[in-house]
């Protein structure tokens, strides 16, 4: 069993406090303070432009806070630069390479030593399988959107940070997405940035900007 | 660590040899030049030390021309932030480092042959012309790998990337011009001017490592 593999197997707890995010004067939200460990569940919500993005990329560790702090804990805490091996992101920034195949792509993102298995079977669960080896940039939006949930859940991370996981997904992958996430609640911190009211009410905690 | 640079090597190789965007303009820029050159010398050999200077004025626009991609590509596509979660950040400048390296191998593999047979140069000292080449080239390439994430962060891409690389790059331009012109006279050269393009290799390399994070992770 690799690192990664045995890193799953403890709780997690993500703390933020006094969390506080300014672009110039403008201050997009201050005094955040949260808590959350393995089994519980947050939606970001808000209107446009209230800083939910901006958020979940603090809470992820790709952006720094204009005040406060955020930590990361499994039997004790973790160092920012390796936070990327135990969060699974996606937003709408996070773009596949469109010149390599859907494949090539999960290939690159893998860390783990089943990734192929497991890869094979989120193919499956999300009905890329038929398009594993066409390049990206012959793929529709939504299935660039199946693609980037794949790739954000490919290592089965303890965490998963999802930014607008619904946009431009069917009514058949909007289904998908919701059964994957109540499947994984138990064993995962999920948090995700919506103004989708169903995903909404798939977390236990909201925090609401703006 | 390891994993992570040979999967982002792969990826990125994969990445331009199904593209070919930089090794071809590249390689097109070097064969246009030399043969420029060739045909404005009109088959009058020129003296050694001309020959070095458009040898280094070629090496140095033909990988200027794509050792910057490396990064701004994934600028460009918008492909940064997946290679920032699925790579540490060490991992992403020494994987990238090692694509330049390459890159200007190749550069340099094109390049010299192409100069040596239209411009009819004679080697005199040909270990040591081999040697200078490669070292002048690695010193390039180990520069320009930090430089190219600061520009593709930037937003001035191509032509910013040549303009912020020029002064860093004198110093080698000069010590590999001058080694290249010991290599093609008659007098045995002396190891220094190679020396201190290794090591000035090694110090940009240990620099860039440090400073790398710093570029690239977004405040």
């Amino acid at each position: 069993m690799n690192k990664t593999e045995k890193m799953n197997t403890a709780p997690y707890t993500i703390t933020g406090e006094g969390l506080a995010r300014k672009f110039g004067r403008n201050t997009l939200f201050k005094d955040i303070c949260l808590s959350l460990s393995t089994g519980e569940s947050l939606s970001i919500t808000g209107p446009n432009g209230s800083g939910k993005s901006t958020l979940l990329k603090i809470l992820a560790g790709l952006q720094n806070p204009t005040a406060g702090n955020i930590g990361l804990a499994s039997n004790g805490p973790i160092a920012r630069m390796e936070w990327h091996a135990h969060i699974g992101y996606t937003g709408p920034l996070v773009n596949p390479y469109d010149d390599l195949t859907g494949w090539e792509n999960i290939s690159f993102a893998a860390r783990r030593a089943d990734a192929a298995t497991r890869a094979v079977l989120l193919l499956d669960r999300f009905n890329l399988d038929r398009h594993r080896d066409k390049k990206v940039k012959h793929y529709s939006s939504g299935m660039k959107q199946r693609l980037r949930l794949i790739l954000a859940v490919l290592n089965d991370p303890p965490i998963l940070m999802l930014d607008e996981a619904g946009t431009n997904l069917d009514t058949g992958g909007t289904a998908l997405l919701h059964s994957y996430l109540e499947s994984v609640q138990e064993e995962k911190i999920i948090i995700l940035a919506t103004n989708d009211t169903q995903e909404e009410k798939l977390c236990r905690e909201v925090i609401r900007l703006g | 660590m390891g994993r992570d640079i040979l999967r982002n090597i792969q990826k990125d190789f994969l990445v331009e040899f199904r593209s070919r965007f930089a090794l071809n303009v590249s390689a097109s820029f070097a064969a246009i030049v030399t043969i420029a050159i060739s045909l404005t010398a009109g088959g009058v050999p020129f003296p050694v030390p001309v020959q070095s200077i458009l040898l280094w004025i070629v090496i140095f626009f033909s990988a200027m021309n794509g050792l910057s991609h490396i990064f701004v590509r994934e600028e460009d596509q918008a492909t940064a932030l997946f290679l920032r979660i699925s790579v540490s950040v060490d991992s992403i400048f020494i994987s990238k480092f090692i694509f330049n390296q390459v890159f200007m191998v190749i550069i340099l593999a094109v390049v010299t042959p192409l100069f040596l047979f239209f411009l009819q140069v004679q080697v005199q000292h040909v270990a040591y012309f081999i040697f200078s080449i490669m070292a002048g080239g690695f010193s390039i390439a180990a520069a320009t790998t930090i430089l190219a994430a600061m520009v593709a962060k930037a937003g001035g891409k191509g032509s910013l990337f040549t303009i912020i690389s020029f002064p860093i790059l004198l110093p080698v331009l000069w010590i590999s011009i001058s080694s290249t012109s010991a290599a093609l006279s008659t007098p045995p050269p002396t190891g220094g001017n190679l020396l201190f393009l290794l090591a000035f290799s090694g110090f940009i390399s240990v620099i860039s490592f440090l400073l790398f994070r710093f570029v690239w992770l977004d405040d």
